[in-house]
């Protein structure tokens, strides 16, 4: 009995100390990324020429420092993200959560950046009235964001996006697909996409700054939801297929 | 002109957002922190609210709350400007009536200023 005693009382400090940990973390990264925005703002005015005339090498040498500023900050909102949602932290909280109704939020959230280079965003949903899955609602949420986000990043100015979403009787769960037909993903790195720090050629030519850490993270987040996630790539475009489990 | 209030307590990104905003062309007012923004709402006619949510005194969640009760100036477009990214965090800005969330490190000022004019329709 003692020893069950000792055991229960060590894990309890165990995870006081983590979530002690976690907290240092959360509010030391928030405020890196606060004085990374303030860089940021700041470099973004003396290339606007918003504090006076700049020569043709400062602009080169700022534009330099703006791109890698931009890794410095996804990596600081990798941290975050992961802090926050259980890449660090383990504990799960599942619920039912209505899927629809959070692509919904997710499409809003985006919904300047899809004006913005007029894409057509098409959102096909299952004639049912409750689409439902059994996830971590936090975690699943930063799994939609990533998708559509890459999604958004990768497609062309006028380019299009279909998100399904539909039941699997079989598999008892619900598929959702994104489609975009941006720059695609090329055989040779198909096999290293959901690898930590990987980000393929022609994903740094069309979009520079990027941890390489985001699908990563989608894939353990789903992975911790019990559900899959795999892609099918053409020359042009990509469609990233989510199963989330019902029950 | 019209009149903007940035309630933003880093004083150092504060003066970006002010410089910023009175270079595209709009009146910026500010303030330091909670109980100073409630009081500058009150106080000046007041066409948009720029609010960070981390605030000394009362924080943004609180400002928003006593504005939209109709304490302050009920309808006055609310762009909540923070680095708080969790969706509990945005969950309840948006449920407290946020006319808009953006994330601070997420956007450039000309962003900001491009969301400013679209919803003053300048």
């Amino acid at each position: 009995m003692d020893e069950i005693k000792k055991l229960k009382s060590e894990n309890e400090s165990l995870k006081k100390m983590i979530e002690s940990k976690s907290d240092i973390l959360s509010t030391t990264s928030h405020k890196i990324r606060t004085t990374l925005t303030a860089l940021k703002w700041t470099l973004r005015m003396f290339l606007n020429k918003d504090l006076g005339e700049i020569t043709d090498e400062q602009k080169k040498y700022l534009e330099k420092l703006i791109e890698n500023n931009e890794k410095s900050l996804s990596l600081i909102n990798y941290v975050l993200v992961s802090n926050h949602t259980g890449e660090i932290k383990e504990s799960i909280n599942l619920s039912k959560i209505d899927i629809l109704n959070l692509l919904e939020k997710i499409i809003f959230i985006f919904s300047g950046e899809i004006k913005n280079k007029n894409i057509n965003l098409i959102f096909n949903k299952e004639d049912s009235e409750h689409l439902e899955v059994k996830c971590d609602e936090d975690m699943i949420t930063s799994v939609f964001e990533n998708l559509v986000e890459n999604a958004i990043k990768y497609s062309h100015n006028n380019g299009e996006i279909i998100i399904r979403i539909k039941k699997d009787e079989k598999e008892n769960g619900i598929l959702v697909s994104i489609e975009d037909n941006g720059i695609g993903i090329k055989e040779d790195d198909a096999s290293k996409v959901f690898g930590k720090f990987f980000r393929a050629p022609n994903a740094i030519e069309k979009e520079n700054t990027g941890s390489g850490l985001g699908l990563f993270t989608t894939k353990s987040l789903v992975d911790k939801n019990k559900g899959k996630i795999w892609f099918e790539s053409k020359k042009e475009g990509t469609t990233f297929f989510v199963l989330l489990p019902i029950d | 002109m019209k009149k903007i209030l940035i309630i933003e307590d880093d004083e150092f990104l504060q003066g970006l957002e002010a410089t910023k905003i009175k270079n595209s062309g709009y009146e910026v007012i500010t303030a330091i922190n909670g109980e100073d923004g409630m009081r500058r709402i009150s106080d000046s006619k007041v066409d948009l609210v720029l609010l960070d949510l981390l605030l000394p005194n009362y924080d943004g969640f609180q400002i928003l709350k006593k504005i939209r009760e109709g304490e302050l100036n009920k309808n006055i477009p609310v762009i909540v400007f923070s680095n708080l990214s969790e969706k509990s965090d945005i969950d309840k800005a948006n449920g407290l009536g946020a006319t808009r969330f953006m994330i601070k490190s997420n956007f450039s000022l000309e962003e900001l200023v491009e969301y400013i004019n679209k919803i003053l329709l300048k």
